[in-house]
């Protein structure tokens, strides 16, 4: 791979940065951070004016809508998105961009593909994740949520949990148990679901920081058409693998970025004096988010490499994020106590190592898949 | 800023040779017995000091990324510090228009070797025979003569690698100072040492954890040991991450050259000091014995580390400084 920001990648730059200048107006990360109808206004307004000028779908192929931009411009890209701060990626639309849509273009009917991208891209319709259960964590493939075939329908019971933005989407990607026994990974199917169906309970969950951003879901003879299983009946495992890949490698860029700045305005803000423990720390702080960077940017530019290797940015990403929250709130003494965006920012990052497989199956999936130790024993 | 990241058949190629040389030459066997001065004869004549030098100085006119990862595989195999001050005295050579000088360092006819400052006075390590000595003031580096200046032999930590105390050294001269792109590079090449300490101890853990059994089953089995391993891939994947950012920024002499290299030589020894630490650990009893290698990782790590140097890394700009004005 050969990355080199020749005139025309530099006009792409100053494109992308007179564009972000021109357009980002009044929306604000804050609305987005906090959740509810507002933060889905702001978030598919914002996105909406992307589409229209062609910045959606960045890192999708052209023949789906998307932007089919090259690696190295997805690079310029986020970083001109990041340094004009415009609202994060991590908003509502997240899902749908960065999870349903690929999966969809990997494994969806043309029919699902046509009635559903362009929505995604335009901001028309939010997506959110339906895949956790109570009894199903870590353990992801003991899931108990069935969908029984009944002529051309499915009808589903039971209980999806901590699905993000469950009380604001349209669809969910569902994951659930189809044929009838089956065990672990087979038997299972990933469905578009309807989020408007009679029988569909949505309970929003209130998190650590005060905030309700996502919920757990019931069903209750939910009937989805079988035209809405995405890949073949009883499949659903590989369908949901096929994209996992997907959102660690393209999303990390942009949170990565993210997370450079948050590193950049605690340098400016702290002020510690050379030589403190503080400025030692702010430093290693800052050479990790540099290293960090420079993991992210060899993943996207390098070829090969092995679907696993997004666990070791994921992973790190993660844990780095935690530390500097941390210290962010360190700098702040007593203050730390009142509500205020750094100390959200702190309490939300508990959800790293949680989130999106916790840090510790991150860790087995490094030694088992990448170093080759031996597996763990499973039930 | 600029990318290249994929190597091509000719750097696989060389890579391969370096690594059949250092596994003929440089087994970790050696380091077992007591220490004794590490012949380089077959670096020089693999033309591991001249590598990255242009053709015009009798270099192989390979990049400074390619020479980071010769150094990352001569780390893996604690080979002495000499190895790297010879690349480095070269450059200061050259810097100073001292081209026959640098042809006689690269094809070792002058030895050179690395100096630190201690609280007390100066340690020599490595080769206590060297006539020609590096070592770093403030954020640069000096190539002084030392033919003339008294050495102690003294008792190491790392018993692999000799290591001499000097009371102090003649006046510096003025043409014997570094170009700023010098100094990054060795920052570089000891970070690539540190990179091939860190992978070493992982490989040799790794290794271990899937043949030693307890309890009826390998070590690598339990979840304990799974993560101490995973730590170490984790490390390394950061540190090689970083090496490339800062070999391709300082070979090309962008403008985040400063910036990549500090945070390299920020994280460089913290990794292989962990790495090596885990090494030991995995190892359980044997790990603490002298007759396993890990502990020659940690020490090797410790030797390293003193030639890093360190610069006042948030005096720098960032590389992309994100500020709304900016836009």
């Amino acid at each position: 791979m050969n990355l080199d920001i020749e005139i025309d990648d530099n006009s792409f730059r100053l494109r992308a940065r007179a564009w972000l200048r021109a357009n980002l107006g009044v929306t604000s990360s804050d609305n987005i951070r906090h959740g509810g109808q507002t933060a889905r206004k702001t978030a598919t307004q914002w996105l909406a004016k992307c589409h229209a000028a062609g910045w959606s779908g960045v890192a999708w192929p052209r023949e789906f809508g998307g932007q089919g931009l090259s690696p190295a411009r997805l690079i310029i890209w986020y970083e001109e998105y990041t340094r004009a701060r415009a609202p994060s990626a991590l908003d509502c639309t997240f899902v749908g961009l960065n999870h349903a849509g690929p999966t969809l273009i990997a494994c969806g009917s043309d029919t699902q593909k046509s009635f559903h991208l362009p929505r995604i891209l335009s901001g028309k319709s939010i997506w959110c994740q339906g895949f956790s259960e109570p009894g199903s964590g870590s353990d992801l493939a003991s899931l108990k949520t069935t969908g029984k075939v009944e002529d051309d329908m499915l009808v589903v019971n039971g209980q999806k949990i901590w699905s993000t933005c469950a009380d604001l989407a349209d669809y969910q990607e569902l994951l659930i148990r189809t044929e009838p026994g089956s065990k672990r990974h087979r038997g299972l199917s990933w469905v578009i679901c309807d989020m408007t169906l009679p029988g569909i309970t949505v309970r929003p969950i209130e998190n650590m920081a005060g905030v309700s951003h996502f919920a757990e879901v019931f069903y209750d003879d939910v009937r989805i058409p079988l035209s809405n299983v995405v890949g073949a009946l009883h499949d659903g495992w590989n369908v949901a693998m096929t994209t996992l890949g997907f959102e660690r490698k393209t999303a990390a860029i942009a949170l990565q970025l993210e997370l450079s700045v948050t590193v950049e305005d605690l340098i400016t803000s702290a002020q510690a004096q050379p030589g403190t423990a503080l400025s030692e720390q702010l430093a290693d702080l800052r050479a990790e988010a540099a290293a960090l960077r420079a993991m992210t940017y060899r993943a996207v530019l390098r070829d090969g490499g092995t679907p696993f290797d997004g666990s070791l940015i994921r992973l790190t990403f993660a844990e780095l994020a935690q530390r500097i929250h941390r210290t962010a709130i360190d700098t702040l003494g007593a203050e730390a106590l009142l509500d205020g965006p750094m100390v959200h920012d702190y309490l939300e990052s508990y959800s790293e190592t949680i989130a999106g497989g916790t840090a510790e199956i991150q860790r087995n999936i490094i030694a088992e898949r990448i170093l080759g130790l031996p597996r763990e024993p499973r039930a | 800023m600029s990318f290249d990241l994929n190597q091509t058949e000719d750097q696989r190629q060389i890579h391969d040779a370096c690594r059949a040389m250092l596994a003929e030459h440089y087994p970790l066997s050696r380091l077992r017995g007591p220490a004794t001065a590490e012949s380089l004869a077959p670096l020089v004549a693999f033309g591991a000091f001249a590598f990255a030098l242009p053709e015009a100085h009798g270099g192989a006119g390979f990049t400074l990324l390619d020479e980071a990862l010769l150094h990352v595989q001569l780390g893996r195999h604690l080979i002495s510090p000499a190895a790297l001050a010879a690349p480095i005295a070269a450059r200061i050579a050259l810097d100073n228009g001292q081209l026959e000088q640098a042809v006689k360092i690269t094809e070792g006819q002058t030895s050179v070797s690395a100096m630190v400052k201690t609280k007390n006075g100066i340690l020599l390590l490595g080769n206590g025979a060297a006539v020609l000595g590096i070592i770093r003031q403030h954020d640069t580096m000096q190539l002084i003569d030392i033919s003339q200046v008294n050495r102690d032999r003294k008792a190491a930590m790392a018993q692999g690698q000799p290591i001499f105390a000097i009371a102090s050294l003649p006046a510096p001269k003025s043409n014997n100072v570094a170009k700023a792109q010098t100094s990054q590079t060795a920052q570089i090449l000891v970070s690539a040492q540190l990179l091939g300490v860190a992978e070493g101890a992982r490989d040799l853990a790794v290794e271990y954890a899937k043949i030693r059994e307890q309890f009826g089953r390998p070590i690598g089995s339990f979840q304990a040991i799974k993560h101490h391993c995973a730590n170490m891939a984790l490390g390394v994947e950061k540190l090689s991450a970083q090496l490339d950012m800062a070999a391709i920024a300082v070979g090309k002499q962008s403008e985040d050259a400063a910036f990549q290299t500090a945070a390299l030589a920020r994280i460089a020894p913290n990794v292989a000091l962990e790495n090596a630490r885990i090494c030991i650990q995995i190892h359980g009893g044997i790990g603490f014995s002298a007759e396993a290698d890990a502990h020659l990782f940690l020490k090797q790590a410790h030797v390293l580390r003193q030639l890093i140097g360190q610069t006042d890394f948030l005096a720098l700009p960032a590389p992309m400084a994100p500020t709304r004005e900016d836009t």
